[in-house]
């Protein structure tokens, strides 16, 4: 992977300054001051560049610690020849090399200044710095120096600063705002929102580390692009260079400053009240001048002042004195307080770390304390440290829900099944059969197996709270797997006395009832869950508390209540990925993506499917996958995209067929098909599917599978969606009864009021589709005025689509046509009859202006008018 | 950006329906905060405000395909070195286009609004002043 040359982002009015401290003639250089890695040779070289760009000549020079044992080594390029020759006196006449140098730079660059990048001034000798300010003095050079904070100012600098010859900027790290910036031109797109913040968070705007960051990234495969978005797929890692530049700051402190830096890097924080009486007196002041560590007032916390300090320190410390540190430290926090609480588990880390084995109750409970911060990579890691002949039934449990949630399914199925052999409470029991379900039907994607897991275990859980669970699990797995009938069948028995059989009953519950069209039930039963949920703490074998709020998005939509799905499943979204639970992401997405759909803002959709599908593949959710990927194929096919829509097919045949929204899923095979222009296998799939839904009783999707059916064919299934509209809460159930309706008696009022229906709730495609419908009945009828009136209604609530391609749509601006027009002739003509220009059209396209008005003549051509004032009234539009 | 954001910028702005007269905010709201700038622009204001909500439209639209976007913020960038625009005068019509966008959409420009407005101008500006950088002759 390479990246375009990295970008320089937040520092232009320090451009600007260069710009014009180079074109005064009164300064003789700029001085950039700033901490490490805030970018101050970057710009520095970034300005030098511009004004070779210019026609300047450039040069740069630049200290180490070896050109620093030689006079003038760093700036050797600036002379002539070299250190000169030895004098009568047996000396360099020092005076007489530095005019020698002038000399000949005026005459090499025939009088103009040489713009000079002296990096790391504290890194030249004295005798470079009394050239380069000899030179500047001269004006023979314009310099450009960098000086970290803390530093010692060379003279030179101060003597030129102070008669007013230099231009200074202090350099500060990046905005939140110019961090996201940088990453997205560096990246050349959009980035997943828990990957920008974790960006920001490990570089807190330093731009050397999002540099070292990204580009490690990219190497170690963390950072990957799916779709067009980029993604994070693992913890961001230390790169050597960094490692560097942190040695470079810790290099130079004094033996007991670095052993506090370690000890730091590796147990941070650390009680103030500790390192005052181990290290010497002065020695955190230093290291807090030096902006090394903070110190937190309130809490009498000490820490590293950057998350990458840490990172980088223990990198370069050699293992065997990273062991002692952690060894000691654990035996301190051991003897120094109870075994209990978060110490507990700092000292089973610190144990690891060390290559040592903690004693076993301790990593349980350790691993018990990851698992309540949903750390789960820190259950595994503690939880393989215990042998495999050790692991109790608890254990197998903690580690099972780990594995299975950082997407080892195989390898969790293993070690639960390993796990209900084991002897252990009734509630372990319970717990292990649960989450092995749980991990058959969403891991391994084999609803068969859970259900069989399920029923094994009734045979062993007898007392009533526990059966009552798995009873609701059960339920979970049957709508899951695209069976809301049998799962309200089965939750039927469900008292709901056990709160955690409540939760449970609430997760299936509330998609199964929505799914059956009582949606204000499902809403209910969600909150509801969600409370309780909340009030029980998390525990395990139960899903996120967010699948709750994932549940009401899903509900509101098959309410008709797009506008406020869509607002729940953004601020849902937003919040999961900041927590990163991968699951909740890809529901949010899809919620989001099916809300696009029905609001007809296709490409919208188009973004969300996609994004849902790579998130489902880096969590390796492939059942989520397979709904995302459906949702993508049937995007791309309203968008008259029949190749792409195949191709998500595709990608979709490769992972296992998961049940889940079944019948909503061949939505995509049908418009796939009807997209490729083959209506008699589109219609039979709706008809198929419809049939599926009617049978496991999805009855809002058998709706939108009839109405679907009806839009796409003309076929009349009005009668089934008035039924299925009366056995429904849902006004989009209802609008779509009523569209059928009106339109198969052609009643150009009802089909107004049909479109009035969509509008109202945000459904622009399908209002569309009836006002242009109602615009036929009327002008069938004869009421040229109504018909001109729906007919522009119609055109103007298509242009909100983002280029969908229906039938319906296609036949609006086809009623008149002598031949049918392409759909890109649509397109063009669609956005042409609301007034925008070729060049406007040709760029909202991509097109050429000569490819968009080729396709405006054959429009023309075909709609038998001249112009686009003809076009207009072709299409019932004013532009 | 996230690709979210993306699409909230171009959701809030296909609700502005009177984009001239948001143009027209947005000047007011600039003049109010830069007097200085006012002589800057010496076309018709009229025109002007067509013009701006005509890039503004083709800035949003491109804005989830970065090479596109890049193609109009260049240019543009390099058209307004000629025009005297400095960097710092960035912040302000940045500023000012926020306040723009709040008068017009009101309660529906809400603090994610906001900020996906906020982090898809700094990249428009940034990719502008680059494209300024690259026209603008550097020293004497």
């Amino acid at each position: 992977m390479t990246l375009p040359r990295w970008p320089i982002v937040g520092r232009r009015p320090e451009l600007e300054a260069f710009a014009r401290a180079l074109g005064s003639g009164e300064r003789t250089g700029l001085v950039i001051y700033g901490r490490a890695g805030v970018g101050k040779t970057r710009l520095a070289d970034e300005c030098a560049s511009e004004a070779a760009a210019s026609g300047h000549p450039t040069q740069r020079v630049a200290g180490s610690r070896t050109t620093a044992l030689l006079p003038l080594g760093a700036v050797a390029a600036l002379l002539p020849d070299g250190l000169g020759r030895l004098g009568p006196d047996g000396q360099v006449n020092a005076v007489a090399l530095f005019e020698r140098a002038r000399q000949a730079l005026h005459d090499r660059h025939r009088g103009r200044r040489l713009v000079t990048v002296a990096d790391d001034m504290a890194m030249l000798d004295a005798a470079s710095l009394a050239l380069l300010g000899y030179l500047a003095a001269q004006q023979a050079i314009f310099l450009i120096a960098t000086v970290r904070t803390g530093e010692p100012v060379p003279d030179l600098l101060t003597d030129l600063w102070r008669d007013g010859r230099l231009e200074r900027v202090d350099l500060h790290d990046l905005s939140r705002a110019n961090v996201d910036t940088l990453l997205h031109l560096a990246l050349a797109g959009p980035i997943e929102a828990g990957a920008g913040r974790e960006f920001w968070e490990v570089s807190r705007g330093n731009p050397l580390y999002v540099h070292e960051l990204v580009l490690g990234a990219l190497e170690s495969g963390a950072l990957v692009e799916r779709s067009g978005v980029w993604h994070l797929e693992d913890l961001l890692p230390a790169t050597s260079r960094l490692l560097d530049l942190v040695e470079q700051r810790i290099g130079g402190l004094p033996a007991e400053a670095r052993s506090v830096v370690e000890l730091l890097a590796l147990c941070e924080p650390v009680d103030l009240g500790y390192l005052e009486t181990t290290a010497p007196a002065g020695v955190l002041e230093s290291l807090e001048r030096a902006g090394l560590v903070t110190i937190t007032m309130a809490g009498g916390q000490v820490r590293l002042a950057h998350p990458l300090h840490a990172k980088v320190v223990r990198a370069a410390m050699p293992k065997l004195r990273a062991r002692a540190v952690l060894l000691a430290q654990a035996e301190r926090l051991a003897a120094a307080s109870d075994t209990t609480g978060p110490a507990e588990l700092r000292i089973a880390v610190w144990r690891l770390d060390a290559g040592g084995r903690p004693d076993l109750a301790v990593l349980v409970r350790g691993a018990h304390l990851a698992r309540y911060a949903h750390d789960f990579r820190m259950v595994r890691r503690l939880m393989e440290a215990v042998p495999s002949g050790d692991l109790d039934a608890v254990g197998a449990l903690l580690l099972g829900e780990a594995l299975y949630e950082l997407g080892a399914f195989d390898a969790a199925e293993r070690v639960l099944a390993q796990g209900q052999e084991l002897p252990g409470s009734e509630h372990t029991a319970l717990r292990l059969a649960v989450t092995r379900a749980k991990n058959a039907q969403w891991g391994l994607c084999q609803p068969d197996k859970a259900l069989a897991i399920n029923a094994a275990a009734r045979a062993v859980v007898t007392s009533a709270p526990l059966v009552e669970e798995l009873v609701a699990d059960e339920a979970s797995v049957l709508t899951f797997s695209g069976h809301p009938d049998r799962a309200l069948a089965v939750l039927g028995s469900v008292t709901g006395g056990d709160q955690r059989a409540r939760v449970v009953r609430a997760i299936a519950g509330a998609v199964a009832l929505a799914s059956a069209g009582q949606t204000a039930q499902a809403l209910a039963l969600a909150r509801a869950g969600h409370a309780d949920h909340v009030a029980l703490g998390d525990e395990p074998a139960i899903a996120h508390p967010a699948m709750h709020v994932v549940n009401q998005a899903f509900a509101l939509a098959e309410a008709g209540r797009l506008a406020e799905a869509g607002q729940l499943a953004r601020a849902g979204a937003e919040v999961v990925a900041a927590q990163r639970v991968p699951i909740a992401q890809i529901w949010f997405a899809v919620n989001l993506g099916r809300v696009a759909i029905l609001q007809g803002r296709v490409a919208t959709a188009r973004r969300f499917y996609a994004e849902a599908a790579g998130l489902a593949q880096s969590s390796r959710f492939a059942g989520s996958r397979c709904v995302a990927l459906s949702g993508l194929a049937l995007a791309y096919a309203m968008l008259g995209e029949p190749g792409a829509a195949a191709q998500a097919l595709a990608e979709r045949a490769a992972v296992p067929w998961f049940g889940f929204l079944g019948p909503e899923q061949h939505l995509a095979d049908a418009w796939a098909a009807s997209a490729a222009r083959r209506p008699a296998e589109a219609a039979e799939a709706f008809r198929t599917a419809a049939a599926e839904a009617a049978s496991t009783g999805h009855r809002v999707t058998e709706s939108w599978l009839l109405h679907d059916l009806m839009r796409t064919s003309g076929e009349d299934t009005s009668a089934r969606l008035l039924e299925l509209a009366a056995a429904c809460d849902s006004p989009l159930v209802s609008a779509r009864a009523r569209h059928a309706a009106a339109g198969r008696a052609r009643d150009g009022a009802e089909l107004t009021a049909a479109a009035g229906a969509f509008e109202s709730l945000g459904a622009m495609l399908l209002a569309a589709e009836a006002a242009g419908g109602a615009a036929g009945a009327f002008g069938r009828a004869g009421d040229r005025r109504a018909a001109t009136a729906l007919q522009r209604r119609s055109t103007a609530l298509a242009a909100a689509c983002e280029g969908a391609t229906t039938p319906a749509l296609l036949h609006l601006t086809t009623v008149h046509a002598a031949a049918p027009l392409s759909g890109r002739e649509r397109e063009v003509v669609l956005l042409a009859a609301t007034g925008l220009a070729s060049r406007d059209i040709a760029e909202r396209l991509y097109l050429s202006v000569r490819t968009v008005n080729n396709h405006l003549q054959h429009a023309y051509a075909k709609l038998g008018v001249t112009g686009r004032a003809g076009l207009a009234q072709a299409l019932g539009s004013t532009p | 950006m996230t690709p979210e954001q993306i699409t909230l910028v171009q959701s809030s702005f296909e609700r502005i329906k009177d984009r001239p007269a948001m143009a027209a905010r947005f000047y007011q709201e600039l003049f109010q905060r830069n007097p200085a700038l006012r002589p800057l622009f010496t076309t018709d204001l009229a025109e002007q405000q067509v013009k701006f909500a005509q890039k503004l439209t083709e800035i949003v639209q491109a804005m989830h395909r970065l090479d596109e976007l890049l193609l109009h913020t260049r240019a543009l960038g390099a058209r307004h070195v000629g025009y005297g625009v400095r960097a710092v005068d960035y912040q302000t019509v940045g500023d000012a286009l926020i306040a723009a966008l709040e008068s017009v959409l009101g309660e529906q420009f809400d603090a994610p609004a906001r900020e996906a407005w906020i982090l898809a101008y700094n990249i428009v500006a940034e990719t502008m002043l680059e494209g300024a950088a690259a026209a603008r002759p550097v020293g004497g």
